[in-house]
């Protein structure tokens, strides 16, 4: 094991964990950071150093000898006598099952006796231990639930497949995350006490050094790992006698003040954050040997306690954004001076287009179609990205494979949510609880073979029907016409997409992109996962001409009907992006008539979601098309700045 | 052994040099976990992988052991064994029948569940005989080989994750419907993929040590010459194979001398100094990728019959390193070669 001590750099993650170890009420640590940061590493080493734990022998449970639980049979045996061992790291795998981490029947002893037994599972096996989790947002959502629940009672509660249960769960929870990769939700973060932010070294000096560690524990591991035997066992005897004078430390009451001060400051929901500060100060003094906490202290355990807690009062960041976009002039002075004056031509060309938008769509129809449209092209900026509303499928019946974040489904894997049981044989995965419950009335005309006690025949075998979250198919369908380059709402509109997309890379939906300009429709992008292809092809999309809303939409219906007939179980999501001010159409008939049928008739294939994102300018002369295609189609309707997600609101809507 | 039809030769591959270097260095020091092969279809990626396994010197296994155990070594998973008169001789310390054969490729499919590569247990069997049976899955086949992933970019993320887990540490742990059972699993990892059907996850790539990109060959000359070559191998395998034979031999002892070497080979802090700089200049995410280079750099210096890395070896690790580890926007494509970066960050 790599010594903790010789671990360069990561002062804070280093202490954060020692925290922990010291007062384990803290409520663990979440490490957010870059790959390659020595965050294993640091767990792994700590649990290493740390004084070993007396257990009763045997033990799933890890029973202190004096305080048994009394719940397997080693704890009754007064035979088995206490012994020591390293405190253990359980590593959480992403692909844990809920009977992994939950617990479980005993199905052997079930076969034997017919006796249900429990079978303790990975919360059992971290008690008094340490529970790690790497990538702790990706993970499903019902498991990290599970682990935050018992990581806050110290209490593992089953109640599921026919057992109920209950034994103690106490353990240091570390989670690490990066966050380029999804965040997790606001409540969940919350539940961690301590939170910190790791980097890699800027030094070379250090990173020089840290090579050189590293190749010496390579070459010669007990070499080194003696050298460092020593500052180890420094630290280990600091964080003992700290979690005995834990209760020695007094905390002054006008620095009680000031941690309610600094949380108020920093507009925090809850008051966890101020009770963590408290026993972090307590426990960063205790560790350096004071008997009074200082203010010092508490800017230190603040630091740890209030980085993903702390939230930007809502409404002033967003409004900025708002009026920044609203007012394009504005827009022009944010680029780079060597490209203003770039960006001032296309903004001169984007007004052009807009005023000729503007009396083009005023003119009656028929006129329209005569007109000579404005054939510029122009390829704008991407705007600010930002976090967006959760789009997802309501969930049927239909069972799916594969991985992703979006939409709930029933799934064919192994993985997910167990939902209730059947007979029919699919996946291979035997809900023991029900198989048992349907073999129980035979058991006395049966015959036992090989001593057991229950015989179970093929008609008995149930299997789990379980429940996940899956990526889905996205059909991005975007208005690319003249008049999208008015007043900057291009430079928005891409702004938006992106952000659908960075939120589709989270969730690892599979994405295409179509655009109308000039008379027709292109596939910019067939479906694909490689969000950065879409990514890339957006930021070069160029912006001219009339728009061909209905041959856009006949284009999309084509790659869905296509997408559906390879994977009849999708269930594809098209966001279509527009003013919906439809001026070309492949027919003789009125562009915006033909475009609401072409709707109306894509509306019927009930398989597909449909959103619409109106682009359209909040001004005084507003047609408000997009709301009526929005309107024929069942789609949901979304301003672009109604799609950014706030965490505010977030946070209510959930904990309702 | 003899019936099987001849692989094309190593060293008879034109091109693709980079793809070629990663492979031996990671087979000469298994310690830089695996390779990531970028690129488009038909450019010789399981060829080289096959054709190297073939050249490398054939290992000592027990007969039929499904954990591909050398002769002597007894695990904890023997134990649980399903094969019984195996199980007995082991565990007595007996000696046990064993063969000689060749360095395995094991191949993943794209389709593969998660039991199929990490192994399960019959959950059938069990309750209507009421003993475990353990089936062991493709890690365990791909002990002491090569572990082929074609495509990985398109497993499920949660595979890709327990493949690169049990790569990292060598040792692939079940534990699942209340069983559990470790068994080693220490294999060369080589992935392949096409970027233009979805990235890996970042953490993922991260976690393969090297990564090449390849392209098909422009050069027209080289084009024939493979052309001549296939035809040449197609026409009549086992002459053509003779005729490579004398190069496959020659790096092989190549190979192995390089393995001898590799502890004793030495490096100066002024050369670290360079592989931090060049991290830091390129603005690498971590820490993994210096120790990668350091490691690739060594390897490489062992592979020319050095003790003493150079700046360019220096070089030519870090571009088979670093260029996966580059610290992107999150929708920024991966660059090709280190030029690209070294390039921007001036």
């Amino acid at each position: 094991m790599y010594p903790f001590s010789a671990i360069i750099g990561q002062d804070r993650m280093k202490m954060a964990l020692i925290l922990n170890a010291i007062d384990s009420g803290i409520g663990g640590v979440l490490v957010r950071g870059e790959k390659g940061t020595a965050k294993s590493t640091a767990v792994r080493a700590l649990a290493d150093l740390l004084p070993e734990i007396t257990v009763v022998q045997g033990c799933p449970y890890s029973c202190h000898p004096d305080y048994r639980q009394g719940i397997c049979s080693a704890c009754h045996d007064e035979e088995k006598k206490p012994f020591s061992r390293k405190m253990r790291v359980v590593n959480l795998p992403l692909n844990a099952t809920e009977d992994m981490v939950l617990g479980g029947i005993d199905f052997g002893f079930a076969v034997r006796t017919g006796a249900t037994r429990f079978q303790p599972g990975l919360l059992a096996k971290a008690n008094r231990g340490i529970l790690y989790v790497d990538e702790i947002n990706l993970l499903d959502d019902h498991i990290v639930d599970i682990i935050l629940d018992a990581a806050s009672s110290g209490e593992n509660v089953v109640e599921r497949e026919g057992i109920s249960f209950r034994h103690q769960a106490q353990f240091i929870l570390v989670g690490t995350m990066n966050p380029e990769e999804g965040e997790l939700r606001p409540q969940l973060l919350d539940r961690f006490g301590l939170c910190v932010h790791v980097n890699s070294e800027v030094d070379p000096e250090k990173r020089v050094l840290l090579m050189e560690r590293r190749e010496h524990y390579d070459a010669d591991t007990h070499g080194f790992s003696s050298l460092y035997r020593n500052r180890n066992r420094e630290i280990a005897g600091q964080i003992v006698s700290a979690g005995q004078s834990l209760t020695e430390v007094i905390l002054p009451k006008s620095l009680t003040n000031f941690i309610v001060e600094l949380c108020v400051q920093n507009n925090v929901a809850g008051h966890r954050a101020d009770i963590v500060i408290a026993r972090s100060a307590t426990a960063i003094a205790s560790y350096e040997s004071r008997s009074t906490v200082t203010v010092d202290d508490i800017g230190r355990a603040a630091e740890l306690a209030l980085l993903h807690r702390r939230r930007e009062i809502s409404p002033p960041p967003p409004k900025a954004e708002e009026e920044k976009r609203s007012n394009p002039q504005n827009e022009a002075h944010e680029g780079p001076d060597d490209e203003q004056t770039d960006r001032e031509q296309r903004q001169l060309e984007a007004k052009e287009s807009a005023q000729s938008g503007l009396q083009e769509s005023r003119r009656s129809d028929e006129q329209r179609g005569r007109e000579k449209p404005s054939e510029t092209e122009t390829v704008f900026q991407i705007g600010p990205s930002f976090k967006v509303k959760s789009i997802f499928h309501n969930k049927d019946r239909i069972l799916r494979r594969g991985s992703g974040k979006r939409s709930r489904t029933r799934t064919s894997q192994k993985q997910g949510r167990y939902v209730k049981s059947t007979q029919r044989r699919e996946n291979n995965d035997l809900a023991l609880d029900a198989t048992l419950r349907a073999a129980a009335p035979y058991q006395k005309s049966r015959k036992s073979i090989h001593g057991l006690a229950v015989t179970i025949k093929g008609q008995d075998i149930r299997e789990r029907i379980k429940e996940k979250r899956v990526g889905n198919f996205l059909l991005f369908l975007v208005d690319a016409s003249g008049s999208m380059g008015a007043r900057g709402r291009m430079i928005a509109s891409k702004g938006a997409i992106l952000s659908l997309l960075l939120d589709a890379y989270q969730k690892r939906d599979r994405v295409a992109l179509v655009s109308f300009r000039k008379r027709e429709a292109f596939v910019n992008l067939p479906p694909t996962s490689s969000v950065e292809l879409a990514a890339k092809l957006l930021k070069d999309m160029p912006i001219g001409g009339r728009t061909p809303l209905s041959a856009g939409l006949a284009k999309s219906y084509e790659l869905l009907r296509n997408h559906l007939v390879k994977e009849p179980s999708s269930r594809p999501i098209t966001i279509i992006v527009t003013d919906a001010k439809a001026n070309a159409a492949f027919g003789d008939a009125n562009p915006l008539q033909e475009s609401l049928k072409v709707a109306s008739a894509m509306a019927q294939e009930d398989r597909v979601k449909f959103v619409v994102v109106d682009t359209e300018e909040q001004g005084v002369v507003r047609f408000g098309l997009a709301v009526k295609l929005a309107g024929i189609m069942g789609a949901e309707y979304f301003k672009i700045e109604d799609l950014k997600a706030d965490a505010l609101l977030d946070v209510v809507r959930i904990s309702q | 052994m003899t019936h099987k039809p001849p692989i094309y030769p190593f060293p008879a591959i034109v091109g693709q040099d980079k793809m070629k270097l990663a492979l031996i260095l990671n087979v000469i020091n298994p310690g830089l976990s695996g390779v990531l092969i970028r690129g488009e279809k038909g450019t010789a990626k399981s060829t080289a992988v096959r054709a190297l396994a073939d050249i490398l010197p054939v290992l000592q296994v027990v007969k039929e052991c499904p954990f591909q155990l050398p002769p002597g070594e007894i695990q904890s998973v023997c134990v649980d064994c399903m094969k019984i008169e195996c199980r007995a001789s082991t565990l007595n310390g007996e000696p046990s029948d064993t063969v000689e054969r060749k360095v395995r490729v094991v191949e993943l499919p794209v389709g593969a569940t998660e039991d199929r590569v990490v192994g399960t247990l019959d959950l059938e069997h069990a309750l209507q005989k009421g003993e475990k049976r353990i089936e062991p899955g493709i890690l365990a086949e791909a002990h002491r080989g090569i572990l082929y992933v074609d495509e990985v970019n398109l497993l499920d993320d949660h595979v890709v994750d327990v493949l690169l887990d049990s790569a990292a540490m060598a040792v692939n742990t079940v534990e699942r419907e209340g069983i559990s059972f470790t068994h080693p699993a220490r294999f060369t990892l080589v992935g392949t993929m096409n970027p233009e059907e979805g990235e890996l996850r970042p953490q993922l790539l991260d976690r393969f040590g090297l990564c090449v990109t390849i392209e098909g060959i422009r050069d027209s000359e080289a084009r024939v010459a493979i052309m001549e070559r296939r035809v040449a191998f197609d026409g009549d395998p086992n002459g053509f194979v003779k005729k490579w034979d004398d190069e496959s031999s020659k790096l092989v002892e190549k190979i192995q001398a390089a393995r001898v070497l590799y502890p004793e080979v030495n490096v100066e802090r002024s050369i670290l100094f360079e592989i931090a700089s060049y991290c830091l200049k390129v603005g690498v995410d971590g820490h993994r990728g210096d120790i990668i280079t350091l490691k690739a750099a060594k390897t490489l210096a062992a592979y020319n019959g050095r003790k003493e890395v150079n700046l360019d070896d220096i070089e030519t690790a870090a571009e088979l390193a670093l260029p996966h580890r580059v610290r992107r926007q999150p929708l920024q494509e991966i660059g090709i070669d280190m030029k690209s970066f070294t390039g921007r960050s001036k």
